[in-house]
């Protein structure tokens, strides 16, 4: 079988922002890595290697400046204990949507199409577009970005999964960011890679379907934090209202 | 209210903080009357726990009156009385319908840091720093409990505090660690460690019918103690080698099992522990593993090796070629709480076992700080120590 994320439109548009190296694009990765290393680098010994190392990447291919554009394939997959018509047809409730995605806003546009808007825990709103390419009930729902800065393509699968564990299901994108706000709004979303917001998403919507809520530790007390306490209750979520301003912001 | 607050290494203090509220609504918010101080605890107070921060609320030794509850919370109700465990766990996942409670896939918020460490994320623990949660602990006048119908277990009339609050931690991970033995009549157990763990592991491998259990420590009252429980002793201070010394006392054969029930911080003088000491200060490594390579080097051929004791990172020189080549398993984790709490809370019931026989302290919330360094420095005979979070001070 194949599954297309074909959208012929977005064809023949290519984004001529792609073919300038870009700053902003460095930038962008520069910042999102940076709040996963920095948490690493506040931390001793293995912690910190393994925490600075994963933020490091990011960091490294900003300052390297190797790989701009900014752009990635991403795949995450979870099992979540519960029929396979049940997730397809939570998944595909845009009522759901606002309850299970992290920092990923979606709401159905005119046609069939998505509207995606994304930044906006930074204070930034990058909308994009996107069409159900190509979907089986309970299997496969394939979309494909509309032309625009933000470039994106994947596939979200359903399958059952073996001795009765539930729903196998996983989603595989690409991802391509230019030059100017897009990039910079991602790279302000401090710490969520691509990666990291569709994991979280998908989290979230397994805590959902399995345990009814999603854990959580916001507006729980806390003794006095201290600087750095304050500026790592973001990346804990413990306080969703304080925004982290990284250096050069 | 008032709570325990870690504000760094060797530094914890009694501040006033909000009162918990309910946040989802499977929570429920418990009157705290009873929590303890653990032997985990003293991993925090020491520093070697990862994504602790300040003004993390301690604790998850407690039990208390619920107080309220969420709109989803039917089996419980204003005014019950309940222990609850410190791992949190949602009850319907494949780790909780599989009775691997402390690996339960959705009570961790933060469960993308444990992710980048482990690989994958067991469950929240109360009090236990952000990475198993970041939830606040039990040494405070109130908890807010998530999965409250999971968790908490009910206290029938009869039983004071003291008989049951070990059911949230201490009893069930001693017995978890005896458990994980798979001891056979006649089988000898050898237990590093005599703290309260340690305690109640000694008990628990003879409730499931060891023959003889060996107990090492060298704090003479923790000694005193487990030959109490009918435990032979050994204090590893007069021993020039454990290993030798237990090869010794079981025939030449070796324990039939032994069980770490001391962790990542080992005491020793010996030159190998130096060397942990060493990369522990250093911050090359958390784990002083000497108990591990002890136990491992003890265990006779095809034994078990359980471990309790809690280890956080990366182990040094563990000398995986004696636990390959002589066949051994090797069990741990945090303890699955609710697969042993209803039974051991039976075993009270009937008088089997009265777990308040580790209790050396009972203070005020107030008098913590200072109970934690006794604690840590196993002074005034300290083993273990019991707040009232509600009690006053004694006037100094
Ligand atoms: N797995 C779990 O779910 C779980 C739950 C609770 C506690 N724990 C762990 O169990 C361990 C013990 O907890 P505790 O409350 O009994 O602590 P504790 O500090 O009271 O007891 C530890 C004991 O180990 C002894 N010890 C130190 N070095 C030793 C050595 N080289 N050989 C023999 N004994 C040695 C100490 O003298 C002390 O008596 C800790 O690591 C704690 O984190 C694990
Ligand atoms: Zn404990
Ligand atoms: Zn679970």
């Amino acid at each position: 079988m194949t599954i297309s994320t074909n959208v012929e439109a977005s064809r023949e548009q290519r984004n001529s922002s792609d073919q300038y190296p870009s700053r902003i694009a460095r930038a962008a990765s520069v910042l999102s890595g940076t709040a996963l290393a920095a948490l690493g680098l506040t931390r001793r010994g293995w912690t910190r290697t393994t925490l600075a190392a994963s933020g490091g990447y990011l960091v490294y291919r900003g300052i390297t400046g190797k790989a701009a554009p900014y752009k990635g394939a991403v795949r995450v997959a979870f099992t979540i204990d519960r029929p396979t018509e049940e997730v397809y047809s939570f998944v595909r409730d845009p009522q759901n949507w606002p309850r299970f995605l992290q920092g990923i806003e979606m709401e159905p546009g005119q046609e069939g199409s998505l509207k995606l808007s994304l930044g906006k825990p930074a204070g930034l709103d990058i909308c994009s577009e996107a069409i159900v390419t190509d979907e089986r009930d309970h299997e496969h729902i394939a979309w494909s970005s509309l032309p625009g800065a933000l470039q994106h393509r994947g596939v979200i699968r359903f399958r059952r999964a073996p001795a009765n564990r539930g729903t196998e299901i996983s989603v595989a994108f690409e991802y391509r960011v230019p030059a100017g706000p897009v990039g910079r709004a991602l790279g302000l979303l401090v710490g969520w890679d691509p990666e990291q917001l569709v994991r979280e998403s998908l989290r979230h919507l397994k805590q959902l379907l399995e345990a009814g809520e999603i854990p959580t530790t916001l507006g729980q007390p806390s003794g006095a934090r201290g600087v750095k306490g304050k500026a790592l209750r973001v990346i804990y979520r413990e306080r969703e209202d304080e925004e982290i301003r990284l250096a050069g912001d | 209210m008032k709570a325990l607050c870690w504000q760094g290494k060797n530094n914890v203090q009694v501040e006033t903080v909000d009162d918990p509220k309910v946040l989802n609504p499977r929570d429920a918010i418990v009157r705290i009357t009873r929590t303890a101080i653990c032997g985990s605890d003293l991993h925090i107070y020491d520093g070697y726990i990862p994504t602790m921060e300040p003004g993390d609320i301690l604790g998850h030794e407690f039990m208390g009156e619920v107080v309220e509850v969420g709109s989803e919370v039917k089996r419980l109700k204003v005014g019950d009385r309940v222990v609850v465990p410190f791992t949190i766990a949602c009850g319907n996942c494949y780790y909780c319908k599989n009775q691997l409670w402390s690996l339960c896939d959705n009570s961790n918020p933060n469960a993308w840091i444990a992710e980048k460490m482990y690989g994958y994320s067991p469950s929240g623990l109360f009090g236990y720093s952000h990475m198993l949660g970041g939830y606040a602990g039990g040494q405070a006048q109130y908890a807010r409990v998530p999965f409250a119908e999971v968790g908490p277990i009910k206290v029938p009339d009869g039983l004071s505090d003291e008989q049951v609050l070990f059911l949230s931690d201490i009893f069930p991970t001693g017995y978890m660690g005896a458990e994980n033995c798979d001891i056979k009549s006649g089988d000898v157990i050898a237990i590093w460690g005599c703290g309260a763990v340690g305690q109640f592991a000694i008990r628990s491998a003879f409730m499931l019918g060891a023959e003889k259990v060996i107990a090492i420590d060298r704090f003479l009252e923790r000694l005193n103690l487990a030959r109490k429980a009918n435990a032979d002793v050994l204090n590893y201070n007069e021993v020039d080698d454990v290993v030798e010394e237990l090869k010794w006392m079981t025939g030449g054969r070796g324990p039939d099992a032994c069980i770490d029930a001391v962790g990542m911080e080992a005491h020793a003088h010996s030159v190998p522990a130096l060397y942990d000491r060493a990369k522990q200060a250093m911050m090359l490594s958390f784990d002083r593993p000497l108990v591990l390579r002890q136990a491992i080097q003890a265990c006779r051929k095809g034994g078990v090796v359980s471990i309790p004791g809690v280890y956080g990172g990366f182990l040094d020189k563990i000398p995986f070629g004696a636990a390959m080549n002589k066949g051994l398993t090797l069990r741990m984790g945090q303890t699955h709480m609710m697969k042993y709490m209803q039974p051991l809370l039976e075993r009270v019931q009937k008088a089997e076992i009265d777990p308040s026989f580790v209790i050396t302290h009972r203070l005020s919330l107030e008098e913590a700080p200072q109970a934690y360094e006794t604690f840590r420095d196993k002074e005034q005979q300290c083993i273990k120590v019991v707040l009232d979070p509600w009690k006053e001070a004694k006037a100094a």
